[in-house]
């Protein structure tokens, strides 16, 4: 039962599906359809961070311009804010922000905080606070010095934060944020990550996808991870550890480990998952752990005649997760 | 009051917003002195060269028809061709994004074009005036531009009409350059309809440059033969078309934004 309310979740999806159908040839068409959202279900809770992950082609962006009302599903109900995407464009725009980012989405021959103002124009900020708005904004994203100057001589990550920029200029109540922090140095995403947490603790909520494993951590509180279409996990990181096996991680590596070795290793106690890897001539073993109760002096044990064998304790990371997850949906 | 009555957007700050980024983006590239200024001088000289001797008016043939050559593009053209430049630039997603309707976008556009086109007119006015050495025998100038301007405004209907398909396809550009010629013949831009294939009057009726560019012939030059039935006639054709052409653009613009959110196509260029 999906909330129609403003004080429901900030977004709740349910089913949403999408296909894409495109022609090739001129006189003998072909059509081809590509079904890039394939029953989506999410929840979203106000004045929270949201991650999105997956990898490319999972259909994370075409879920994005969905929620921010630049693409209608091919069927299923997405509410922003209450309120349906496809049927309340008029009262959910003014109350978003979008960031798509890149290289493109800006007038380039003109300045920065001409981008800004006609966007301003274009979203209703008022004429008296306008002026003062761009100010604050530049500010934010660290612009200032360079407001004047044409977006044509910005490098990638200035463009960036002008996009970001003009996406909370209008001051919006929910904020989709696709790869924010792409192309920018590891400075200037620190800044980009930092602004965005000082936007959640002004209240708004924000939608962001991401490549970046460490940023999901460090930001999103509750992520989901997409494949192929498909929300394959949705949970805290802890959370998603625990579905992956646990939250540690033991590696071995030596040159080569018998069948019946790695068989041993499955029966140590909390380990709820063993890969082997070969990298040229050593081989990997990674064990998901659930608990403490195997130590890496029990796997060393479990592993004897292998003079070079280094094993490894680690927090199990969500780039563990991702990849166990999203492998486990390729399969 | 509730939240769902509040309009976000002024319908004419926003005209006025890409009125002001059209001038912005005009000053800040100098590849628009050709269309603009340059163009229509060698319009003006072409033009002079090819009326000249043709009766007792060919100074007012002659700028109609270079004035209409660098208003063409200017007005018509130009209003679908930054539409393209959107999608090229992926400036559309977020203008559609914003709360406004994309036609007082295009309107604001629209608006410039008009004015960078009547610039064009007043060159080509000026640099035929220069070489013949004497004003053209307007009988009343004043209604002369009037219509001058009438002309540039049922050109920009059509140029919003147009808008809409660069909108709907990144393919317009390809669709517009097949048909412009057509029009611009069509319509009587260059040559008076009435010297055209009589097949093809018709089709002219429905151009509302057709009836502008007739009206305004019938008032400069006496004894204009005339496409239509009339000075008056030809005025009440170019007002009904133009209404027609902007009710059909408020229509068409509606269905074309839904249209690309059905297809997701706005980041194609």
């Amino acid at each position: 039962m999906l909330t129609r309310s403003n004080d429901g979740p900030a977004i709740e999806v349910r089913d949403v599906r999408r296909v894409f159908e495109s022609r090739k040839g001129f006189l003998f068409r072909e059509r081809t359809r590509t079904e890039a959202l394939k029953g989506v279900d999410l929840t979203v809770e106000r004045g929270s961070i949201f991650g999105l992950l997956g990898p490319n082609g999972a259909g994370k962006t075409t879920l994005t311009k969905i929620l921010s009302t630049l693409l209608l599903p091919t069927s299923g109900t997405a509410l922003v804010l209450g309120h349906d995407v496809t049927k309340e464009t008029d009262w959910l725009r003014p109350r978003m922000g979008l960031v798509l980012g890149g290289e493109r989405g800006l007038y380039n021959r003109i300045s920065g905080r001409d981008n800004l103002r006609y966007f301003a124009d274009l979203y209703g900020v008022p004429l008296t606070e306008r002026e003062g708005r761009i100010r604050e904004v530049l500010e934010r994203v660290g612009l200032t010095d360079a407001a004047d100057r044409r977006t044509e001589e910005y490098s990638r990550g200035m463009k960036q934060k002008l996009h970001i920029a003009r996406g909370i200029l209008h001051r919006p109540e929910i904020l989709f944020l696709d790869e924010p922090t792409i192309g920018l140095d590891p400075k200037s995403a620190r800044e980009t990550r930092k602004l965005i947490r000082s936007l959640v603790t002004d209240g708004v909520t924000i939608f962001l996808t991401t490549h970046y494993m460490f940023e999901a951590e460090e930001l999103c509180p509750k992520l989901a991870i997409l494949s192929k279409g498909r929300i394959v996990a949705r949970d805290t990181v802890d959370g998603l550890r625990t579905l992956v096996g646990g939250d540690r991680t033991i590696e071995a590596e030596a040159y080569g480990f018998e069948d019946a070795e790695v068989e041993s290793l499955k029966h140590l106690p909390g380990v709820s998952k063993v890969v082997a890897e070969e990298f040229g001539p050593s081989m990997r073993l990674t064990l998901r752990v659930r608990t403490t109760e195997t130590a890496i002096a029990e796997v060393r044990s479990a592993l004897p005649g292998h003079p070079e064998l280094a094993v490894r304790d680690r927090r199990t990371s969500l780039e563990d997760v991702y990849l166990d997850l999203v492998e486990e949906e390729a399969r | 009051m509730s939240a769902t009555t509040v309009r976000a957007y002024s319908g004419r700050r926003s005209t006025m917003a890409a009125l002001r980024l059209s001038f912005l983006q005009f000053m800040a590239d100098p590849q628009w002195l050709i269309p603009s200024m340059i163009a229509p001088v060698i319009f003006g000289l072409v033009s002079f060269e090819l009326f000249r001797g043709e009766g007792h008016y060919y100074l007012t043939y002659a700028i109609l028809g270079a004035g209409m050559m660098s208003m063409w593009g200017q007005t018509l053209y130009g209003s679908g061709w930054a539409t393209g430049q959107d999608r090229v630039f992926g400036t559309l997603e977020p203008t559609l994004q914003a709360p406004t309707p994309y036609l007082y976008v295009v309107l604001g556009r629209v608006i410039w074009n008009v004015a960078s086109g009547l610039l064009g007119g007043l060159i080509v006015y000026l640099v035929v005036v220069g070489v013949a050495g004497s004003p053209p025998a307007v009988p009343n100038p004043v209604a002369f531009v009037l219509l001058f301007i009438f002309v540039m405004l049922t050109l920009a209907a059509v140029g919003v009409v147009f808008a809409a398909f660069y909108v709907y396809t990144r393919y317009a550009g390809f669709i517009q350059n097949i048909g412009e010629f057509a029009f611009y013949v069509g319509t009587g831009c260059m040559f008076p309809v009435v010297l055209l294939p009589f097949w093809t009057n018709p089709i002219a009726l429905f151009f509302p440059p057709t009836w502008a560019l007739d009206a305004l012939r019938y008032a400069s030059i006496p004894g204009y033969p005339g496409f239509a039935w009339g000075f008056w006639p030809d005025i009440a054709g170019a007002v009904g078309t133009t209404a027609a052409y902007l009710l059909l653009a408020g229509a068409v613009f509606r269905r074309v934004e839904r249209h690309v959110l059905e297809v997701g196509n706005l980041a194609d260029y």
